[in-house]
């Protein structure tokens, strides 16, 4: 098989086309047949599944887990609330909203754009501080960018409403919407993954002291994942108050977190595929349990499972992926395609040309 | 007017149940790495423990009217049991797992024990009676003390010195603290690792439940993530005091009780419902510029 | 009294070991040698219960110690000094000597086991009380090797002692290996990089490189060196001196 640059770029694409391919077919499946139930159960796991990816972009490339990404989700998910809300009521209840943010309101793309940006933008500052750190270390400040950016938003009232809710927020996000930013996201997260910064980012999780003496820095490839990750995590973000229509505090912190992670671990952490079969298998699975909870008629009784199983079930599962399969069910691997040859070849681009040294 | 003396006391009664939730934070470390994300739900466990399984929103006592010895007798039963069995049942088998995955699980058994007490408790925080005339307030000098503060500071006094003799002074304690250096080399030379772990998980169980009635005797409430902000600061404690440390445990939680309740006490109004983002922000600064903590142990390379 | 056969360990995807066969018979002193990398420390931490083998088996006494816990064989009378000599650096050293005898069934001979091991190492009775974390690199090669003996094995296990050590130090840890040896009757399985050392030493030897067996044989039939060094390095010496002439 003739290595061109084209037939490089094919092999490595073709399964990224195929992971869309299949995401697309179900949304549509579950949109076009479906109810309208569950038209909002495929729309909030496609949410799920941008953040998910953006989770993977960090988690999956540098080897570090954050705790914190969900923080991002709740900022970028805010600036989108305050754009989108009715001004009449933000005057109302947001007294301490900036003017042009209080008296106006923004078309969707503004609020997307603007939440994700932000967010991109906090994490360009708080991970130029935390990400020298060590792994450990870092997941632990992560824990604490949580902690914190749930703390000043469940306190600033006159910008968050403190504990009580945003709302009014226009639900203009809908299964297509979402499809579309999920496919831009696996694009976005697959790109990143082969790009320079990708590839130099996991040389430093494989084996640090060799990518150090490569030349490669691991802040600065850190950082890059960070707030590429945060981006894409603040899309979701915004999205999803625009689909739920409301912005509450306590929904972006550690129940969301926890099942977040749930989703990437138990699909694999470090592979977009991962992300992408978590989120799919996570979300049949509570499906699975809520229907059961909610009562299965069996001859004259109805059996239900007690409120709380599906958490329960989750992080039984959670546990076991841990104990049997720590890398997942994907095995951290992408999808391979048969019949093109070694994906792993397809995947690699040419290495940087300057400094770093070729290691074969 | 602030009275300094009364703030004082505070923080040391703030401080001591830290330091007991720290203490039971740094031991599972120190010998197996982890970070338990469970243990703050080991201290909700405790405090539900004492009512009779309802949603109703007034609870029932049940453990909880009992003699107060047979109580904390019957409450470290139960939070031990729960942390063994968390043991057995998943960090057994994930032994060798980088700590990142150990962390995950922790986090994972914490959801579970969330949502079991869901399932049986219901969702409506409860209000609880228990041993509510601890709240009298004694009058030392010109200070007005609440008994339960004193009876906090003795608590914790007598537990840090039982943990002391038991981890100098007896067999199993010196094993502890060899596993707690070198686990693989105490194992070499006949250390049973499960037995070293096992009493880690009960003696980190007997400290939740006691912090778990001295908060619950506090609050007088019962939710379900009421142990949360606790193992949040006890967490931060451990870092702040060197992970790994008992002594930086212990240290750890004074310090951050006292950062807390003095800035709770100089912060101006507006600033102060944002007291615990500072306390947070303190445990970032401790990890870039003194990562080992403010009681450095050699033991510590690149722990954290 | 130790038989190992067709031993197997990988770390991840990296071959550490790839079929070793070893035997150590009662009262012996055996040597390990080889180059960094070849596999020596895997071998005694899989004997120890310390690394689990994808293959092989692990006969101490006719008892298979494959799939052990590590604190077990410990019990079984295997005692492993690992390299880098790992004292328990916060414990006094008192506390260090004593550690392998709590989990011991009859600890009543513990006392005058200390005393008499500290005639042989008398440095250690002058640091007691202190964290043995402060004592010298010589000081605590001693240590752990008395730590060792206080569990009365019959097969003790030395990884690299003489790594990082002055030749003199050296020089005693293994005259002391040797004179207990002699006194308790003990087994003694001993890595190397040095081959000087060996050759004094032991009474027979296995070259280990690449997770292989390269040779092994009585150290009186191997004593001018060139075959161990042969295997060692994959060369002798005479290719040497002709590769540096071809270049030259």
């Amino acid at each position: 098989m003739t290595d061109t640059a084209q037939s490089r770029f094919l092999r490595a694409a073709l399964p990224v086309l195929a992971l869309l391919l299949g995401v697309t077919v179900i949304t549509a499946l579950v949109a076009l047949l479906g109810n309208d139930e569950m038209a909002l159960t495929v729309t909030e796991a496609l949410v799920r599944l941008i953040v998910v990816v953006g989770l993977s972009v960090f988690i999956g490339n540098s080897g570090v887990v954050s705790f914190g990404h969900i923080g991002f989700m709740c900022i970028a998910a805010y600036a989108a609330a305050w754009a989108t809300c009715n001004p009449m009521w933000k005057q109302l209840m947001l007294t301490g909203l900036p003017v042009f943010l209080q008296q106006a309101q923004y078309p969707f793309w503004v609020a997307v754009a603007g939440g994700a940006v932000l967010a991109a933008v906090v994490a360009l500052l708080f991970g130029a501080v935390i990400l020298r750190l060590s792994g450990i270390a870092a997941s632990i400040a992560t824990f604490a960018f949580l902690a914190i950016v749930n703390n000043v938003y469940s306190n600033w009232d006159s910008v968050t409403a403190g504990v009580s809710s945003i709302i009014g927020i226009p639900t203009v996000v809908g299964p297509w919407t979402g499809l579309a930013f999920a496919l831009g996201a696996i694009v976005l997260a697959f790109w990143f993954k082969n790009s320079r910064f990708g590839l130099m980012l996991r040389s430093t999780r494989d084996d640090p002291v060799a990518a150090r003496a490569s030349g490669v820095s691991i802040v600065r490839v850190r950082l890059a994942a960070f707030v590429l990750s945060a981006f894409i995590v603040g899309i979701g973000g915004a999205l999803y108050v625009q689909f739920l229509g409301v912005a509450t505090v306590d929904m972006f912190y550690l129940q969301l977190t926890f099942i977040t992670l749930a989703m990437l671990i138990i699909g694999g952490m470090g592979s977009v595929t991962g992300a992408i079969v978590g989120v799919f298998a996570v979300t049949v699975f509570v499906e699975f349990f809520r229907f059961l909870e909610a009562g299965v008629p069996m001859g004259e009784s109805v059996l239900a499972l007690p409120e709380g199983s599906q958490e329960i079930a989750l992080g039984i599962g959670m546990a076991l992926i841990l104990i049997f399969r720590p890398k997942g069910l994907t095995g951290s691997r992408e999808l391979r395609l048969p019949g093109l040859g070694s994906s792993r070849r397809a995947m690699a681009p040419a290495l940087p040309t300057t400094g770093a040294t070729a290691r074969s | 007017m602030i009275n300094f003396a009364q703030t004082f006391i505070d923080a040391l009664s703030l401080g001591s149940l830290y330091a007991l939730a720290a203490l039971g934070i740094g031991l599972l470390f120190g010998i197996l790495r982890l970070i338990n994300f469970a243990y703050g739900d080991l201290i909700t466990l405790g405090a539900y423990a004492l009512i009779i399984p309802s949603t109703e929103a007034v609870a029932t006592l049940f453990i909880g009217g009992w003699p107060w010895f047979m109580v904390i007798i019957a409450v470290a039963v139960i939070v031990v049991a729960a942390a063994l069995l968390s043991d057995l049942l998943v960090f057994r088998h994930i032994r060798r797992a980088d700590p990142a995955t150990l962390m995950i699980a922790s986090f994972a058994v914490s959801f579970v024990i969330q949502n079991v007490i869901l399932m049986f408790y219901g969702s409506r925080p409860k209000s609880v009676d228990l041993w509510s005339n601890l709240n009298y307030q004694i009058a030392v000098g010109g200070l007005r003390i609440p008994l339960l503060q004193i009876v906090t500071i003795l608590a914790t006094l007598v537990l840090m010195g039982g943990l002391t003799l038991l981890l100098k002074r007896t067999a199993l304690g010196i094993q502890m603290r060899a596993a707690a250096e070198d686990f693989r080399m105490a194992r070499y030379l006949g250390v049973r690792g499960n037995l070293v772990i096992g009493l880690a998980f009960a003696i980190s169980g007997v400290l939740a439940a006691v912090a778990s009635l001295l908060l619950l005797s506090q609050t007088g409430t019962l939710s379900q993530t009421m142990g949360v902000p606790l193992m949040l600061f006890a967490f931060i404690a451990t870092v702040v005091g060197g992970m790994g440390s008992l002594i930086g445990a212990a240290t750890g939680g004074f310090a951050v009780a006292f950062a807390s309740v003095f800035l709770q006490a100089y912060l101006p109004d507006d600033l102060r419902p944002f007291r615990d983002s500072f306390v947070f922000g303190i445990v970032i600064l401790m990890l870039l510029f003194r990562p080992a903590g403010l009681v450095p142990t050699k033991a510590l390379v690149e722990r954290v | 009294m130790l038989e190992v056969e067709d031993l197997a360990v990988s770390y991840g995807g990296t071959i550490a070991l790839a079929g070793v066969a070893i035997s150590v018979k009662e009262r012996e002193a055996v040597c390990v040698v080889g180059p960094n990398g070849a596999g020596k420390s895997t071998l005694l931490a899989a004997i120890a219960g310390g690394v689990p083998p994808k293959r092989g088996r692990i006969r101490f006494d006719g008892k298979d110690l494959v799939g052990m816990r590590a604190e077990n064989i410990a019990r079984l009378g295997i005692s492993l000094v690992p390299e880098g000599r790992h004292v328990f650096g916060t414990l006094t050293v008192e506390e260090n000597l004593f550690i392998g005898t709590y989990a011991m069934s009859d600890r009543r001979h513990a006392q005058s086991d200390a005393e008499q091991l500290l005639g042989y190492f008398p440095r250690l009775k002058e640091r007691w009380r202190q964290p043995a974390g402060r004592l010298s690199g010589g000081e605590q090669q001693m240590l752990v090797i008395a730590r060792a003996l206080m569990t009365r094995p019959r097969l003790v296990m030395v990884d690299e002692p003489s790594l990082g050590l002055a030749p003199k130090i050296v020089d005693t840890v293994y005259e002391t290996l040797l004179a207990l040896r002699a006194e308790r009757g003990l087994t003694l399985l001993v890595n190397e990089q040095s081959s000087d050392r060996m050759l004094k030493f032991s009474e027979r030897i296995y070259v280990l490189r690449n997770g292989r067996i390269l040779l092994h044989g009585n150290t009186a039939d191997l004593q001018d060196g060139e075959a161990i060094t042969r295997a060692y390095f994959g060369f002798d010496e005479h290719d040497i001196s002709a590769t540096s002439e071809a270049a030259a």
